[in-house]
């Protein structure tokens, strides 16, 4: 009995000292027609996404830290040259990867929306990212996750569960799912 | 001297008629559609279908050429009204290639350098029941849906054969960079 107390005593221990980590959490935006999951604090960031197709653009990112992984959805407004969507996507997706070690590179397939996902490990050690990438309504939506070297466990499912929650059928975020915040001016 | 000046002779002789007759490589552009290419054997246009659930049932423009069982295949289709789709058209087009079959490889491609850049995939798939191996290449642009696709056949049996790469690598949609003296192309009427 003292045994059992001991033992239960213990493994309450072992789980305090475990990294704290946050609630995952349902996110949607009715105007930009996606939904996901994700840990930790929001924050709404403005960003520039620059390519050799592509030229530049205003990227929208949706940002959360949690246990030292970086969870990020990145919207990209291509509706003025949404006509040249395969090469955006793919130069995207490429630039994601290049001069990097890629682990996985594969379908994603989400809701009749065909795009990639992709692992890779980046340059000097400084950690793993999965992404996916979608094109849709005129623009680039993309799932990136990257466990930073603070964390250390490059094998964590966190990173495969934040990019497969995308859902572009918004009936399909989760009930209590919060409205993203409009992109600020 | 003279003998074993004979003997080279009979035996370049002997090794060239032991080899598979091989057709030339002739560049083909066809401006209507905007693209050129390369392949060996006759090539003979025709119009076909596809249906995708995306893409939905379409025509196809089709040119296809058969030298050392080894089949070269183009294939065109437009998608002018719904050019916004092209990435998720795309995408279907080529996870359909590779469905149910072994992948041996999956990877980015790209036509023209720079801000021409055409992104697309090259993808190398054995076929099921040992009916060969499929090197496709497929890019949207310009409202259009390009497939090439070397498959060869077992009746080859050279499934290393560096054929089906320099077709597939030969494409070209900046057409200055087509070879002078191509063959024009026609494009076969669609319903």
């Amino acid at each position: 009995m003292r045994l059992t107390a001991l033992a239960t005593l213990v493994g309450a221990l072992a789980a305090m000292t475990a990294p704290a980590t946050a609630a995952w959490r349902g996110y949607i935006s009715h105007p930009l027609g996606f939904a996901f999951a994700a840990p930790g604090e929001l924050k709404v960031e403005k960003g520039t996404y620059r390519g050799a197709v592509a030229g530049q653009h205003d990227a929208l990112v949706y940002r959360f830290v949690d246990d030292d992984i970086e969870y990020k959805a990145v919207v990209i407004d291509m509706s003025d040259t949404a006509n040249d969507a395969a090469t955006l996507l793919g130069e995207a997706e490429y630039n994601f990867q290049a001069g990097k070690k890629v682990l996985m590179d594969t379908f994603g397939r989400v809701d009749r929306q065909y795009g990639r996902k992709l692992t890779i490990d980046l340059p000097n050690n400084a950690g793993r990212a999965t992404a996916a990438f979608y094109f849709i309504n005129g623009r680039i939506i993309s799932l990136q996750a990257t466990v930073l070297p603070a964390n250390g466990d490059y094998d964590t499912p966190e990173m495969g569960r934040f990019v497969d929650s995308i859902t572009f059928f918004t009936v399909r975020a989760e009930d209590d799912a919060i409205e993203l915040p409009v992109p600020p001016k | 001297m003279r003998r074993w000046l004979l003997a080279a002779l009979a035996g370049t002789a002997l090794t060239m008629a032991a080899m598979p007759a091989q057709a030339a490589w002739k560049s083909y552009i066809n401006r209507e559609l905007g693209f050129s290419f390369m392949a060996p054997g006759e090539v003979k246009a025709s119009v076909g279908t596809y249906r995708g659930n995306i893409a939905g049932p379409r025509q196809t423009i089709v040119y296809r050429s058969v030298e050392d069982n080894i089949e070269y295949k183009v294939t065109v289709m437009s998608f002018i009204q719904a050019q916004a789709e092209g990435a998720n058209i795309l995408g279907e087009r080529e996870y359909m290639f590779q469905d149910g079959k072994k992948v041996l490889v999956d990877t980015f491609a790209r036509v023209e350098p720079g801000k021409d850049s055409v992104y697309g995939r090259k993808i190398v798939v054995d076929l099921p029941d040992k009916k060969g191996r499929s090197t496709g290449a497929f890019y949207f642009t310009k409202g259009k849906l390009f497939s090439f696709e070397a498959t060869v056949l077992p009746a080859s049996g050279d499934f290393a054969s560096p054929d089906p790469g320099r077709f597939v690598d030969s494409i070209a949609f900046v057409l200055s960079r087509t070879e002078p003296g191509a063959v024009e192309l026609k494009t076969p009427k669609l319903e």
